[in-house]
């Protein structure tokens, strides 16, 4: 009984010195884990099957090196643009097919000549995701080499039309005229 | 062929450069493959064709953008599941759900048992009626033209069903965030959905016979376009594409949703990887649903309301959702279908970003199994990757 008692004791010593707010769940140990490896990041659980990281923009690849671990699959690339703070966010989400669970992983850059390093590198079809944040936010992914013209035609391409100081009505207007011009049943609000 | 002369350093130069629009030799041209093409729907691939092999394939996606993100900042919550459900269009109700899931955990809802209950069912039903789909667009490129037209005769019930559940076919508005909008019709209703699932069981074995066991899918599907376990994980493949690989992921079994973890269904795995596994791990995906759907009506829907009760409904136009983002998934019939929302408490959206599953076998996975295809492969293989153009573009 004594032999068992002991290593329980000296367990619970070292969850509480190292990590106190990390439950011991299956998200609390693979967060212990990766916060293990990069010190630099900060991790915290969402909810089941929900983790969230935030990490500086200049060490993003060196962070994603050490997730692909643990997480095999690159699910999206998301760019949020918050124009009150002159940032875009982007959103690396992570699923874990091991493990069951979600990532995000957080990093914010200014919006004047963003530039962030590819991850092709670590995970291939980033290349899709990243040509995409391209034509619509005009974020300049360095080492990816198709960035260009994808979805979008080729006179939309450098507009970045997702950003949200884009004027879309306007554009809808100088394209197509009063051709498709419309207005709501009280004939002063403009709808697209 | 008889080939045109022209000297060997001129003809290595030209192919350094990529320039293939103006044939060099006879045998060597380069080959837009759709929007025009059947198999493509609303979707272009640029073939460089050497002889009858493809030396490189680019994909040329964008004939369906229409902006449906951004449309969707400028508009109110409810509005936008009118909208958002366009992007998948043999499964409408798979982004309905997402979105809707999304803004109930910002909102921190709990969606009454009998809209939960009714929106499982329908997602199942938006799944057989795309797998009936599925079935004509294969069948028709490998030159099966009669389970096809099984098949969307099969479909029709399913969407005569949704017809009288929801007032639309195809598009359904049905699932909101909060619930569901109408009510099961009655218990007709529920009588008629298992007499088809019932029906459609028995006639899977036809299928069998005519497609799924048929020589001419074996030798038109075995060994093409073969991807292994590693190049699907890092190509962010999902759905039966994966699974035929090996690996066993299924968002129902991994992140369940809805009712699913209380259901008993099996995940078919495969480990071929090849065109032939993918389409057998379908074949074997339709029974599982017809067997959940199955347990879905013996369970029977739950009694209470259909829609969350808050007074903040009266005002939909102005209802407001509080600060906060989520992200939710499920399993649609081509793979894992996400959608990320952020609301910054006003009315409308901040940001709603959908992930399709095409968007990562659609794209460098097809340009990576296209290479060294032969022509006729060139169908096979998209309708096997079960290509969705809308995913893409969005």
């Amino acid at each position: 009984m004594d032999m068992n008692e002991k290593p329980k004791v000296e367990e619970k010593a070292e969850e509480v010195a190292e990590a106190p707010r990390l439950p011991n769940t299956k998200e609390g140990r693979l967060v212990k884990a990766i916060l293990e490896k990069a010190p630099y990041a900060e991790g915290s659980i969402r909810r089941e099957r929900r983790v969230e990281f935030k990490v500086p923009a200049d060490r993003i690849h060196e962070f994603l090196e050490v997730a692909s671990e643990k997480f095999e699959i690159l699910i999206q690339i998301t760019t949020v643009d918050w124009l009150k703070e002159g940032e875009f966010e982007l959103v690396y989400q992570l699923w874990s097919v091991s493990e069951s669970v979600h990532a995000f992983v957080r990093t914010r850059i200014p919006r004047e000549n963003a530039e962030m390093p590819t991850v092709m590198d670590i995970w291939p079809v980033a290349e899709t995701y990243e040509r995409e944040a391209h034509e619509f936010f005009g974020i300049i992914f360095k080492g990816n080499p198709r960035l260009g013209p994808f979805i979008l035609e080729p006179r939309e391409y450098e507009k970045h039309p997702f950003r949200k100081d884009f004027n879309m009505i306007g554009y809808v207007k100088m394209i197509y005229g009063e051709d498709f011009d419309r207005y709501d049943e009280s004939k002063t609000n403009y709808v697209i | 062929m008889e080939k045109v002369e022209v000297p060997r350093e001129l003809r290595e130069e030209a192919r350094k450069h990529d320039m293939y629009l103006h044939p060099i030799d006879k045998d060597t041209y380069e080959l837009f493959f759709g929007p025009q093409h059947m198999a493509t729907e609303n979707f272009s691939i640029i073939l460089k064709m050497d002889g009858n092999r493809v030396e490189k394939a680019i994909v040329n996606p964008g004939f369906l953008h229409r902006g449906f993100e951004k449309l969707a900042e400028q508009r109110p919550y409810f509005t936008n599941i009118a909208l958002l459900l366009r992007i998948c269009v043999p499964e409408s109700d798979v982004p309905e759900n997402i979105y809707s899931m999304a803004v109930d955990e910002i909102i921190g809802w709990e969606v009454p048992e009998r809209a939960i209950w009714i929106r499982n069912v329908v997602l199942e039903m938006a799944r057989l009626s795309a797998w009936m789909f599925w079935i004509m667009g294969f069948g028709n490129e490998i030159g099966l033209y009669t389970p096809g037209q099984w098949a969307v005769a099969y479909r029709e019930r399913f969407l005569r069903l949704f017809e009288e559940l929801t007032g639309g076919r195809v598009y359904h508005i049905y699932t909101v965030p909060g619930g569901v909008r109408r009510d099961i019709p009655g218990d007709h209703w529920l009588r008629q959905l298992r007499d088809t699932v019932e029906y459609l069981k028995s006639k899977l074995k036809d299928f069998d016979e005519i497609l799924f066991d048929n020589y001419i899918t074996f030798e038109r599907t075995e060994g093409v376009g073969v991807m292994d376990r590693k190049f699907a994980l890092k190509h962010a493949v999902t759905g039966p594409n994966l699974r035929a690989t090996g690996v066993p992921y299924d968002v129902r079994k991994d992140d369940p949703y809805y009712l699913y973890d209380q259901l008993d269904f099996e995940i078919p795995v495969l480990k071929e990887g090849d065109s032939l596994a993918r389409v057998l791990v379908r074949r074997y995906e339709i029974e599982q649903d017809l067997y959940i759907l199955e347990q879905l009506l013996d369970m029977g829907p739950p009694s209470g309301p259909y829609m969350v009760k808050d007074p903040k409904l009266k005002n939909l136009p102005r209802f407001k959702v509080p600060k906060g983002d989520a992200y939710a998934h499920v399993e649609s019939t081509k793979g894992d279908f996400g959608a990320y929302v952020v609301s910054d408490g006003t009315h409308k959206p901040y940001r709603v970003h959908v992930r399709g599953p095409s968007q990562s076998h659609g794209v460098t996975v097809l340009e990576e199994l296209l290479r060294g295809a032969r022509l006729a492969d060139v169908p096979v293989i998209l309708k096997t990757l079960d290509n969705c153009p809308p995913d893409i573009d969005r």
